[in-house]
């Protein structure tokens, strides 16, 4: 067997698993494509879900959404928002990054990386976010795990594990979401000219009052001018924080904003309109849009984003140009690397930063000798990588969905 | 015990003293005197009660990694306990396994408010995180009924729940990190300060894992600013179909309430004559919302809810002025167990989740169960994350009661699945619920977990004869069971 195969249906997918897994072929799992993320890897076979995809039904007063796995993620935020409803964990548009233009992609996709935007140190990650789905295993059987309610502790959260398994476990064939309400109203309290040290005090100020943020993110100088806002100025670093809520309510919490921050030189405003389109950009990484270099996330304790920054992005200190900035109030760093070292010594350096800091990077975008030869998380322990391979076998015992996509070997 | 439980191992029954001998050399805490050990019989599902052959109860995580490696080389089996107050029977302990209790393990390690997270080790109280932060305005999210004696190890294993976790989720959603010890002894982190990390979620997978999948040492949990204003209004109906109606419109209206309660008639009654907490009698189902936020954000919603309400029928409503008050509408529902104690010689409280839009068709199902069965039954409902507790009221003095209780109280469970929803929203499958998973995974789901378990542990020797069904039998029984009023923890508030 090889070539592409396009399931209609959970038994087509299954049927062809089992073929599969008889005759030792591997696959690789597509959806719609769109993210160039993870390991490089080639397998005869590619089974392509184009087909299976729609939404299943959609209880806005149950606060979920059941769709086929390869539901476009933009039909369902488009459907969510006609009932006034959206995902919390604010998808991620990662077109911009790969092909400098909008696609969102499948919900399926997302769910494999576990993908989550600027909400998510407040609403949590799409993790969080995913009470249900139907997948078939690598052994070809239909397997089911959650459900459709938000309270549920019946047996093993497999939620949890396929979401950012990038495939390598089981092909999702349903998913249920949970959804919540749109904000009525938000706006965004902006702070200019700080540098990296002084933002993450900021930061650390603000998340100690009961403002209820929900968005905090942090453009240093070098990143900021693709921005072309009315009311904001893109010529220094901007601190964003974003305030969402009854109207009402939202302009009471931005003056006690203003109050907290009053000694600050320079501050702005965005209303309603200027601050979605604000947080939509920076959420969709417009920054790095059709970036020739390696990109980055580097999840970790806020307290140590500023030795990271120090360390690795600061041009003035390692006389590099690695544009970055700061999201989850200081607790997520993006960051672009030059292409140009093709020994990826700065890779290895923040490989090694995170190890000892017990914190994580995820290279989003790389070219294909990355992709074939490096690995694209941080090393992890000799236990837990063995732990993971046993794991991956319990769903997979033939290794052939994805196999080495997320670490060779597993 | 009536209950099946994997068959114990005559060589390890055979071998207790030895077993002892060797346990003594790891750690200095070593029970096994029958009086020591009683204590340890039994969890919150005081129905069962089973001796181990000894009690561990070790002061670190290496002592924890020993006892466990011992443990697997010699083929014993462990049972991990937190503080004992589950509802599900996860920490009942087998013939012949060696029992873990995390007790020891009471200190909080770290309070970091630079990264908004609490170290604490496993035997914490899940309310003495709170304490020790709320000095500087913060608290820990979850908040389980039993939270002044539930420790955050076993909050982990249970995924426990509370009355919020509709705004602010379950345990799964607010832990950063764990350090574990497999059955084998090996110790792993996961997590830590950071989000998100790389590789499978395994901190997502052994949270609600109840004890099967490794024995937590050291849990990093997120804690968050208290709201500025917290306001709840109580609010009557003449009939469930209106409150579940209210509850809907509520949600549609885009708002999320910290908490949503409801309770039926037969439970307004009993709680109001208990705890004297000031609630209309002339009402079918009483409805309690909760707002927080800031100021003029609780301002806004109570209007809105009570306008929504008056669109919905509600005979009366009532909204909190002073937080004395807001407590006063919480303290009838709080005191649901020591009220139904009163009227009852003995009652099962079950745990299933359902769509909130059944919840009139699931009442008047319960309803008709009662009457065929000839036994009363009260019901409270987590409206706003669809958690509903029915309460079977029974006398254990009759014999045929209790076995009529227990098949009503499964009835229910399976008419829960039927209608879309599930087995247990927070208080876990253990033993209880063990023989009614078949109801809602088939073959394939079920073996798809037990390979995972193991992944974890291959010799399936860490909390065996829990959660999943042995044999697959899918009988019907087990539930928690009360006798006058007699609870092991009969003074801890309860779901």
């Amino acid at each position: 067997m090889s070539g592409v195969f396009q399931p209609e249906n959970e038994s087509q997918i299954s049927d062809f698993i089992k073929k599969s897994a008889k005759s030792n072929n591997p696959i690789e799992v597509v959806g719609y494509n769109t993210k160039a993320i993870g390991r490089y890897i080639q397998c005869s076979q590619t089974l392509d879900l184009n087909r299976i995809k729609g939404i299943i039904e959609y209880m806005p007063e149950e606060l979920y959404i059941k769709v086929r796995a390869n539901t476009s993620m933009l039909e369902v935020m488009e459907v969510l928002k006609s009932k006034k409803q959206m995902l919390g964990f604010e998808p991620v548009d990662y077109g911009y990054l790969y092909y400098g233009k909008s696609s969102y992609g499948s919900v399926g996709g997302a769910i494999g990386c576990n993908l989550s935007g600027s909400r998510r140190f407040k609403a949590g990650a799409l993790r969080d976010h995913l009470l249900g789905f139907r997948a078939v295993n690598g052994s070809g059987e239909i397997i089911k795990s959650g459900g459709t309610v938000v309270k549920n502790v019946t047996g093993y959260d497999l939620s949890k594990l396929v979401a950012g398994s990038y495939g390598t476990l089981s092909v999702l064939s349903e998913v249920v979401l949970k959804v919540l309400p749109e904000p009525d109203y938000s706006e965004t309290f902006v702070i200019y000219n700080l540098d990296s040290s002084q933002a993450i005090t900021a930061f650390s100020k603000v998340m100690k009052t009961s403002l209820e943020i929900s968005g905090a993110c942090y453009f240093p100088k070098n990143n900021i001018n693709f921005f072309r806002l009315n009311d904001l100025d893109n010529s220094n670093s901007v601190l964003a924080l974003r305030v969402e809520g009854p109207k009402k309510s939202v302009i009471e919490r931005i003056t006690n904003l203003q109050s907290i921050f009053k000694e600050m030189k320079k501050t702005s405003i965005l209303e309603l309109y200027q601050s979605k389109l604000f947080w939509k950009i920076a959420s969709n990484l417009e920054c790095f849009s059709n970036s020739p270099n390696i990109v980055a996330k580097i999840s970790l304790a806020p307290s140590d984003a500023n030795s990271f920054i120090k360390q690795f992005c600061d041009d003035t200190i390692i006389g590099i140009n690695n544009k970055y900035f700061m999201d989850w109030a200081g607790g997520l760093i993006w960051m672009e690397i030059d292409n140009s070292d093709p020994s990826y010594l700065i890779l290895e350096k923040i490989k090694k930063f995170c190890t000892q800091n017990n914190a994580h990077m995820t290279v989003v975008k790389s070219n294909m000798t990355y992709r074939s030869t490096g690995s694209f998380l941080t090393s992890t322990s000799d236990d837990i990588k063995s732990l993971t391979s046993r794991i991956k076998k319990s769903f997979d015992p033939k290794s052939i969905l994805n196999p080495g996509k997320m670490y060779a070997g597993i | 015990m009536s209950l099946q439980m994997p068959q114990a191992d005559e060589l390890v029954l055979n071998n207790k003293e030895n077993i002892v001998l060797n346990l003594k050399k790891i750690s200095n805490n070593v029970l096994f005197e029958n009086e020591e050990i009683t204590p340890y019989e039994t969890d919150g599902l005081t129905a069962y009660k089973q001796k181990p052959i000894a009690v561990v109860l070790p002061e670190t995580t290496e002592e924890v990694s020993k006892v466990l490696k011992y443990c697997f080389e010699n083929n014993i089996k462990v049972v991990p306990r937190g503080a004992g107050t589950g509802l599900s029977g996860g920490a009942l302990p087998l013939q012949d396994c060696v029992l873990v209790g995390l007790g020891k393990f009471n200190k909080i390690l770290e309070t970091d408010f630079e990264n908004r997270c609490v170290v604490a080790q496993p035997g914490v109280t899940n309310l003495a995180i709170t304490n020790a932060v709320q000095h500087e305005g913060f608290y820990y999210a979850p908040d389980p009924s039993s939270q002044i004696a539930c420790s955050i190890g076993g909050n982990i294993a249970e995924n426990s729940g509370g009355v919020h976790s509709l705004k602010y989720g379950t345990t799964t959603n607010n832990v950063l990190g764990v350090e574990m010890v497999l059955m084998d002894g090996t110790i792993i982190r996961i997590g830590g300060k950071n989000l998100d990390s790389e590789g499978y979620d395994l901190l997502g997978l052994i949270t609600g894992s109840e004890g099967l999948l490794g024995v937590i040492t050291e849990v990093t949990v997120k804690i968050l600013k208290k709201p500025q204003a917290v306001r709840a209004v109580l609010i009557g109906f003449d009939t469930i179909e209106d409150s579940g109606n209210c509850v809907a419109d509520i949600i549609s209206k885009g708002i999320v309430p910290a908490g949503m309660e409801i309770m039926d008639r037969p439970l307004i009654k009993a709680t109001d004559d208990y705890a004297k907490a000031g609630y209309p009698k002339d009402v079918e189902s009483l409805l309690i919302v909760e707002l927080d936020g800031t100021e003029s954000e609780v301002d806004i919603l109570i209007e809105k809810v009570l306008e929504i309400s008056k669109s919905n029928k509600a005979s009366y409503h009532r909204a909190s002025t002073s937080d004395e008050e807001r407590l006063r509408f919480w303290k009838g529902r709080k005191a649901a167990f020591p009220a139904l104690g009163v009227i009852s010689p003995d009652y099962i409280c079950m745990d299933g989740s359902i769509p909130r839009n059944k919840l009139a068709d699931v009442l008047s199902e319960i309803y008709k169960m009662s009457k065929k069965y000839g036994l009363g039954v009260a019901n409270c409902f987590h409206a706003g994350d669809g958690n509903l507790h029915p309460l079977i009221m029974y006398d254990s003095n009759n014999p045929k009661e209790l076995k009529k209780a227990e098949e009503f109280g499964a009835d229910i469970l399976k008419y829960c699945v039927k209608v879309g929803g599930v087995l247990t929203g927070e208080h876990g499958v253990g033993i209880e619920k063990r023989d009614l998973m078949c109801e809602m995974f088939n073959d394939n789901d079920i073996q798809q977990q037990l390979r995972l378990k193991k992944a974890f542990d291959d010799k399936n020797l860490l909390n065996p004869g829990k959660v999943y069904p042995i044999l697959h039998r899918c009988a019907e029984e087990g539930r928690v069971h009360i006798h006058k009023g007699k609870t092991k923890f009969p003074d801890l508030p309860r779901f």
